[in-house]
């Protein structure tokens, strides 16, 4: 089956006044891709997202989704923050039908997806809760789950897991992975944990330091489930390590 | 027994023991010092209250009096709050409003609403319309401010989240921006709501007819210390009533503000 690119990035150039930050990056993403993009603290991977969806405005270069300009208004793009941006006078499925309210879905079908990402984060019992009531990953959950009931065509993910504990890191990358593989959706996921990206992708992209460009991507077919302890999982986690290192 | 009655219990306690211990002192000062030459004591004070209530003071009764300063603020309150959160939510969501906007009620947030009697009277004359553009004052201003904070203070996180998810402009306005802005605006409207019920008293020494205000007025020019009392009071106890009638509102419609399961 041939592959088809979903997402275009050509030269892209991001400069806050004098500092470079994204010098001339190019890639491209494949449909249906789990793409986790690693790089040193503070190279700017969120920079890259952000202009990405144009919270930035870019300095040069292109960026094309579906080979039109990235346009969040017509393309149904979602994105998860790596703080909390639950809205938090909205009840747990309130919440995860937020995005619906502005897509073209009748009354049932929009019931029937909230029902559905409820049942697959696991917070049917917490439904009518707010988030003030809930936990840390409970809220990551909820915003999890208010994306893909978007059904996007691509997947943001900043650094969604770094203010959580381990377990919970665990837990919710396994159902990331169990949501992706069932929804096929594209998805971009930051991260500077390298053993996440390893878990997580089935490809791995390397940034530089400041000013970034991307060093290289890696194909990552370690079999799912994934063990860390696994010798070819550190094998790669190794080398990730390695490429990453910029001193 | 649970905290939460706990506390409750604690607090109407001490409450109970706070005021009667407010009152005995001022029945001893009044019966054991030279205070009772420029005050009545409390017995005197709250059976002339009663009267007053089922007699009249003037032309009606204290509870008339007391219905007419409530309508006169209500109606200045209202269209204050509405005014004021209606501008600083627009200050407080676009740059150009509160360029705009922003010096000249930076200007008018400072001036007391007394010092406006002169020219309420020059622009509305001395009928109700003096005395509603008082209280409306006192209410917009406080109002306007929180408003604006709560509109200003939204999480930006929130704001790309929903903007992610599709959302457009006028959309973010209405339900993030307004919904978000709330807790800040009912801060505002606890505020207004007595600083309003503070300016009932200014505003209807503008040639009233009635009002709380007119009693404490009407007691002063014929030097009755009792009808004084009375109207103070009676001031102290609807504003304690309309402070607690919106933090109960705001308890229902910022339930989401609290934490704990």
């Amino acid at each position: 089956m041939s592959e088809r690119v979903k997402v275009q990035v050509r030269n892209l150039t991001k400069k806050f006044g004098d500092l470079l930050v994204l010098n001339d990056v190019s890639f491209d993403v494949i449909e249906g891709d789990l793409l986790c993009v690693v790089g040193p603290t503070g190279c700017g991977k969120t920079t890259f997202l952000n202009s990405l969806v144009n919270i930035y405005d870019i300095t040069s270069g292109e960026i094309l989704l579906d080979g039109q300009k990235v346009n969040t208004k017509t393309q149904n793009i979602a994105y998860i923050f790596q703080g909390n941006s639950t809205m938090p006078w909205l009840t747990v499925e309130e919440n995860v039908g937020f995005g619906l309210l502005y897509k073209p879905l009748s009354a049932a079908e929009k019931k029937e997806r909230i029902e559905k990402y409820l049942e697959i984060v696991g917070l049917v019992k917490y439904r009518k809760y707010y988030p003030k009531q809930l936990s840390a990953s409970m809220l990551q959950r909820v915003s999890i789950a208010r994306a893909f009931a978007t059904e996007p065509e691509l997947l943001l993910m900043d650094e969604p897991y770094g203010q959580l504990d381990i377990e919970l890191r665990f837990k919710l990358e396994d159902e990331l992975v169990k949501l992706w593989q069932m929804t096929k959706t594209t998805v971009l996921f930051i991260t500077h944990n390298i053993e996440e990206a390893v878990y997580l992708g089935n490809k791995i992209m390397i940034l530089s330091n400041k000013p970034t460009t991307v060093k290289t991507t890696l194909i990552n077919e370690l079999p799912r489930p994934r063990d860390i302890a696994d010798p070819q999982f550190i094998a790669l986690r190794n080398q990730v390590t390695d490429l990453i290192k910029w001193w | 027994m649970n905290e939460k009655v706990k506390e409750t219990m604690i607090s109407a306690i001490c409450a109970v023991i706070s005021i009667g211990a407010f009152l005995l002192l001022w029945w001893w000062g009044t019966h054991f010092t030279t205070l009772s030459k420029l005050m009545p004591d409390p017995v005197t004070v709250f059976s002339s209250l009663i009267e007053y209530c089922v007699g009249t003071v003037g032309k009606c009764s204290l509870i008339v009096h007391m219905l007419n300063s409530l309508r006169r603020v209500l109606i200045g309150f209202l269209l204050g709050s509405l005014v004021g959160i209606s501008l600083g939510l627009l200050m407080g969501r676009y740059m150009l409003a509160r360029a705009i906007f922003n010096p000249i009620f930076r200007f008018i947030r400072p001036i007391p609403p007394i010092a406006w009697i002169p020219i309420s009277i020059v622009w509305f004359g001395l009928g109700e319309q003096a005395k509603i553009f008082l209280i409306f004052l006192a209410a917009f201003a406080n109002t306007t401010l929180n408003a604006m904070t709560g509109a200003m203070s939204v999480d930006p996180e929130i704001i790309n989240a929903s903007r992610m998810l599709g959302a457009k402009e006028r959309q973010i306005f209405t339900t993030i921006v307004i919904p978000a802005a709330v807790p800040s605006i009912f801060a505002g409207l606890q505020v207004g709501i007595s600083s309003a019920w503070a300016s009932v008293v200014a505003a209807e020494m503008i040639k009233a007819q009635n009002g709380l205000g007119w009693t404490i007025q009407a007691g002063m020019d014929n030097n009755n210390m009792t009808q004084i009392l009375a109207g103070i009071i009676m001031i102290g106890v609807v504003g304690f009533l309309l402070a607690y009638i919106m933090r109960k509102a705001e308890e229902v419609m910022c339930r989401w503000n609290k934490s704990g399961r």
